[in-house]
């Protein structure tokens, strides 16, 4: 197969391009301070200027050593700049004198420097960086402990923490570094002699920083850094020659990410394994089930995402397992992993997950990243709710109070008795605060129990083998259980701590299914937050994509125009902003997003500054996290609740006012026709016609008129129902006598009989008499319109319970059954086949409308006997 | 219901429209059956044999264009179709599915009278379609002599097309005539969908009838009508 041709690597050609035009940067790279850095630039920066550059010292530190101050020579030297800073003058490096004296080279000592408050660039980094921008070569110098990535092993192993740091990106980007090595013993001497300090100081730096360890440490990552620079400088090379080389080394790196203190440490040393191997780097956390909790692992895994690993959470039983097939799966080569604190029967079995993968994962290569020693699991005390000293407090008490009840049951129980009620007093001990303080307490009761019971007693010496048997079982047992039952007693509470926490989520999405308006939701969110966080809370919705408030708890809180900023970076990119954040951190206010698959649903606002509150702990941070979660789906239903109703609202009125206008089309034409029709046809041929048809045709006219007004009668009053606009005059009102009235009137406009049936003595609802009267006159005609000339039509009145009904049944054709749920529409015409449609749709709608006005409903049965018949029932409020 | 008499059949489900259409009809001279279904109508079709139909398209069972395309298979008797207004479509299609003219409810009877009397004089006089002479109020027109010329005035100048387009409107004379009947009978049945050369040709067509522009109708959303 042919190969096609190697071509130059883009990235790597654009950071060349990118170096095209700025000022070249030289590093003078020094394991420690006293190596010669300085003295080296110097000399260096002599050596070219004799060959005619033009090179100044912008700023140099000899910090008296008189060999450096030397060199400096002829060299000249930029003036610099006062700065008075809380009564005191300091004196910085001049950046604009530099800019405007343009060098050819500059020389600017010190590139870790931190520049005094009011100065242009926080760090003389900075200066270098916009130095550089102008075309301005610089040389500078610096330490390696001062490189950020390496502040923290540096820490380690100095045990003194370096406050001024250099990215890792400026020495990166430097075109050359110069590492100035001595080795320790040299600089020793040189120390010794005071050539690097002033003797009072180098006493004392002697015994601090300068030990001989700590020399070599540094001068070896010094080295280390400046091979891996190298390494990138030839392989830069060869990429943007295109030169195709056996780099694309098949090493992946995974940093398993825990649940302890040093996920994040791991996650940085993965980054630079990655780094020296030109490797990817991947980060996983495997959540344990039924395990206990911890730390949580989101802010190892969200430095992870920022230093560009592809990041992965699984949940398993089996850690080693999982943590070995996710490797091998994705191809691993390098584990890195943390010691973490494996509890003391985990240490003793080996079980711990390094001594795991130690046994199993013979195919990696383990990278262990030391535990810090000043982590302390602090969740038992936070759990029980007793203070830190409360154990210190214990253990004289109960050893006192355990040496009382011993006394008094001295000579009731045997000899080896006693030691068991001490025993208890231990294992109360570790229960209630943990292997530490129940050492203490083993160690003070063997003592006590030594000095009162042990032969010869009231001394603390021990009279035979036996007692000095007796005596170091004692203390092995007690401190055995110290271990054990403190381990137990704090998995026990932090199991409660966690089903509390559980309890609590229960309880929140109780409530969140509870209210029932969106305000009522957004509410319960903000007092939830509000109480959860200990501080002022607010949710936030987008409106035209502007976060406005919708809810605060106390109803006050309201953030301020520059949190409002934050909040609506967080509204347009999804992520955290505001204060503690990596966008407008000065903010007072945070806010977090409230994500659901759809996208950003809302913002929970937090005020975290500019008000008394405590910490907020990582407990309470997870716990809020699952309350945004929580909110988010809930929203989120809402808003699908609120569209649903607010489309079928929607659907409901256009299907009315369509109804409407099909049903004025054909209603008010046909009756318009008749009548006019009958006019002209009088007007134009009125004497051929004989007289009966005259009559009749002025009498359809008539009829028709009275159609056509009823019709639009009918029209209005649907619009005014639909419309909410039929307020009922509330009156007691005689329901038998209604009923009688609507009967006699609605006979006289038809041959049906109409009987009726009505009850004694029944209740006089508080209705509108007048409405009450137009539906039943309606659900008369109705009956007469759809029944057989002659057939009976019976009206009943009658108590049920708390409600008065109302039926009118007719003997007629009925209501087909899949129609009978439809008849009360607007413009609804039951279909029969081949019978005709009659009236126009609206009379039961009204009916339905009115009764509804009046707190009533109204049903439809049909066939009510023998699959014939109609029966509708008017229920009102008793 | 005396002999002699034309005899019209009237289809609507609506007792009123009966009511008056009957007496006013037989006052003019017609026999009346009435209908009041679909299939009702398209029964007394086939065994009264009317002269001319009067249909009402909303009836309640059987679609309206339904009964008109049924009523074509078997007789040929003109029909007047009653609509409804604003239902431009429904008139199209019924006028292409066979149907001669429409009338808008609420009608004016002078008007519905008019319209029976135009659908039933093309009926009776089936020949006149081919007639050499035609004469539509100042305008006259010999189809042999292929000669147009309004009242008094020169010959008027026609290209093939407007010429096809006038005689056709003329033989249709005081009937509608949907855009696709017109596009067919002179662009042929390709061109069928083709309303925008129909659009350029009417206006063409009106300017050279000059004064007598007024006798070619719009009939918005349904075609043209050639009347005095």
């Amino acid at each position: 197969m042919h190969e096609p041709p190697q071509r130059p690597d883009p990235d790597t050609l654009l950071a060349i391009a990118q170096r095209e035009g700025r000022g070249r940067l030289k590093v003078f790279l020094g394991a420690a301070p006293g190596v010669g850095k300085t003295y080296e630039m110097l000399s260096e920066a002599r050596r070219i200027r004799e060959s005619g550059a033009d090179v100044v010292a912008g700023l140099v530190e000899t910090h008296g050593r008189q060999d450096t101050a030397a060199q400096l020579g002829t060299l000249e030297v930029l003036p610099r700049r006062q700065i008075a800073y809380r009564g005191q003058m300091l004196d910085e490096f001049d950046l604009d004198a530099a800019l405007e004296r343009r060098p050819q080279v500059l020389i600017v000592d010190e590139l870790a420097h931190t520049n005094a408050p009011g100065s242009r660039h926080p760090k003389r980094w900075q200066d270098v960086e916009e130095l550089r921008d102008a075309g301005i070569e610089v040389w500078t110098a610096m330490n390696v402990q001062h490189l950020e990535s390496l502040s923290e092993d540096v820490a380690r192993i100095t045990g003194i923490r370096v406050q001024e740091t250099v990215p890792d990106h400026v020495l990166a980007g430097a075109d050359s570094v110069e590492l100035i090595d001595i080795p320790p013993t040299e600089l020793l001497e040189r120390m010794r002699q005071g050539k690097v300090y002033r003797p009072e100081q180098a006493a004392r730096a002697l015994k601090g920083f300068f030990r001989e360890g700590n020399l070599a440490a540094l001068r070896q990552i010094a080295l280390r850094r400046t091979a891996e620079r190298v390494d990138a400088d030839v392989t830069g090379y060869m990429r943007a020659k295109a030169i195709s080389g056996p780099w694309p080394s098949t090493d992946r790196v995974l940093a398993l990410v825990g649940r302890d203190a040093t996920a994040e440490d791991v996650v940085r040393q993965a980054r630079r394994i990655a780094d020296a191997l030109h490797a990817p780097m991947m980060a996983l956390h495997v959540e344990m089930m039924g395990a206990p909790g911890g730390l949580s692992p989101s802010p190892a895994l969200r430095l992870a995402e920022q230093l560009g690993a592809e990041v992965e959470t699984t949940a398993a039983r089996d850690l080693p397992m999982a943590v070995l097939n996710h490797a091998r799966s994705h191809n691993a080569t390098h584990l890195v992993i943390g010691r973490g604190q494996p509890g003391f029967w985990r240490r003793l079995l080996g079980r711990t997950l390094t001594a795991a993968l130690i046994r199993q994962a013979s195919g990696f290569t383990l990278h262990l990243v030391p535990a810090p020693s000043t982590v302390t699991p602090r969740i038992r005390q936070e759990a029980m709710g007793l203070p830190h000293w409360a154990g210190w407090v214990a253990v004289p008490s109960l050893v006192a109070l355990t040496s009382g009840l011993s006394l008094l049951a001295d000579g009731l129980v045997p000899e080896g008795g006693i030691g068991m009620i001490y025993l208890a007093a231990v294992v109360a001990l570790a229960a209630l605060f943990g292997p530490v303080v129940a050492a203490a307490g083993a160690l003070l009761a063997f003592l006590v129990w030594d000095f009162l019971f042990l032969m010869p007693r009231f001394t603390f010496a021990m009279s035979g083998i036996q007692e000095v048997m007796g005596g170091a079982i004692f203390f092995a047992v007690a401190l055995l259980l110290a271990g054990t039952t403190g381990g137990l007693g704090r998995s026990v509470s932090m199991a409660r701590a966690r089903l509390f926490g559980m309890r609590r989520l229960v309880e929140l999405s109780r409530k969140l299914g509870a209210a029932t308006s969106k305000g009522d939701l957004l509410t319960t969110v903000a007092q939830e937050a509000a109480t959860l966080a200990g501080r002022p809370a607010c949710v936030l919705l987008p409106l035209d994509d502007e976060p406005v408030v919708r809810a605060a708890r106390p109803v006050e809180a309201e953030p301020d125009a520059a949190s409002m900023a934050a909040a609506r970076w967080a509204l347009s990119r999804g992520t955290r902003a505001g204060f503690a954040t990596d966008a407008l951190p000065s903010a007072e206010w945070q806010f977090r997003p409230m994500r659901t698959a759809n996208g950003v649903v809302g913002l929970l606002g937090l005020q975290m500054a500019g008000v008394q509150t405590g910490e907020l702990d990582a407990e309470r941070d997870r716990a809020l996290d699952a309350l945004i979660d929580q909110a988010a789906i809930a929203l989120e239903r809402a808003h699908l609740m609120e569209e649903q109703a607010r489309s079928a609202a929607r659907a409901e009125t256009e299907a009315l006012r369509s109804a409407l206008l099909a049903s004025i089309g054909h209603d008010l034409r046909t009756p318009l026709t008749s009548i006019r029709g009958a006019l002209e046809t009088l007007r134009m041929s009125g004497q051929q016609l004989s007289e009966p048809v005259r009559q009749d045709l002025l009498t359809t006219a008539e009829e028709e008129t009275i159609r056509l007004a009823r019709y639009l009668g009918n029209v209005i009053d649907i619009v005014r129902l639909e419309s909410g606009q039929v307020e009922p005059r509330r009156e007691p009102v005689d329901i038998g006598d209604a009923v009688r009235t609507a009967a006699e009137r609605a006979g006289r406009r038809t041959d049906r009989n109409i009987d009726c049936d009505i009850e004694k003595r029944l209740p006089t609802p508080r209705i509108d008499a007048a409405l009450l009267e137009q539906v039943l006159a309606n659900l008369l005609d109705n009956a007469a319109k759809f029944s057989e000339p002659g057939t009976k039509i019976l009206v009943q009145a009658r108590r049920l319970g708390a409600e008065v009904l109302i039926a009118v049944e007719d003997h007629g054709i009925g209501v087909p059954p899949d129609q009978l749920t439809q008849i009360f529409d607007p413009f609804f015409r039951v279909r029969r086949g081949d019978a005709a449609p009659a009236g126009s749709g609206l009379g039961l709608a009204i009916c339905r409308g009115l009764v509804h006005a009046m707190g009533g409903r109204i049903t439809a049965e049909s066939p009510v006997r023998e699959g014939h018949g109609t029966r509708m029932t008017v229920h009102l409020p008793a | 219901m005396s002999a002699g008499r034309t005899r019209l059949l009237v289809v609507d489900d609506e007792p009123q429209i009966h009511r008056f259409l009957g007496p006013a009809l037989d006052a003019a001279g017609y026999d009346t059956i009435r209908a009041e279904t679909g299939e009702e109508a398209l029964r007394l079709a086939a065994t009264r044999q009317p002269s001319l139909v009067l249909l009402d398209l909303g009836l309640p069972d059987i679609d309206g264009q339904v009964v008109i395309q049924r009523l074509r298979q078997f007789i040929k008797a003109p029909i007047v179709v009653v609509s409804a207004r604003g239902q431009e479509e429904e008139k199209v299609a019924a006028l292409d599915a066979g149907a001669d003219d429409y009338v808008e409810k609420p009608f004016a009877l002078a008007e519905l009278l008019a319209r029976i009397r135009v659908a039933l004089r093309r009926a009776t006089n089936e020949r006149a379609e081919e007639a050499v002479e035609l004469h539509v109020g100042p305008l006259s027109i010999n189809v042999d002599q292929r000669i147009a010329r309004i009242e008094g005035d020169e010959p008027l100048h026609l290209t093939p097309r407007e010429w096809a387009l006038l005689v056709t409107l003329a033989r249709a004379r005081g009937r509608v005539m949907t855009q696709q009947q017109l596009l067919t009978a002179v662009w042929g049945p390709a061109h069928a969908d083709e309303a925008q050369y129909l659009r350029v040709y009417v206006g063409h067509l009106r300017q050279k009838l000059g004064r007598a522009a007024g006798l070619l109708k719009t009939e918005p959303g349904v075609g043209y009508r050639f009347s005095e």
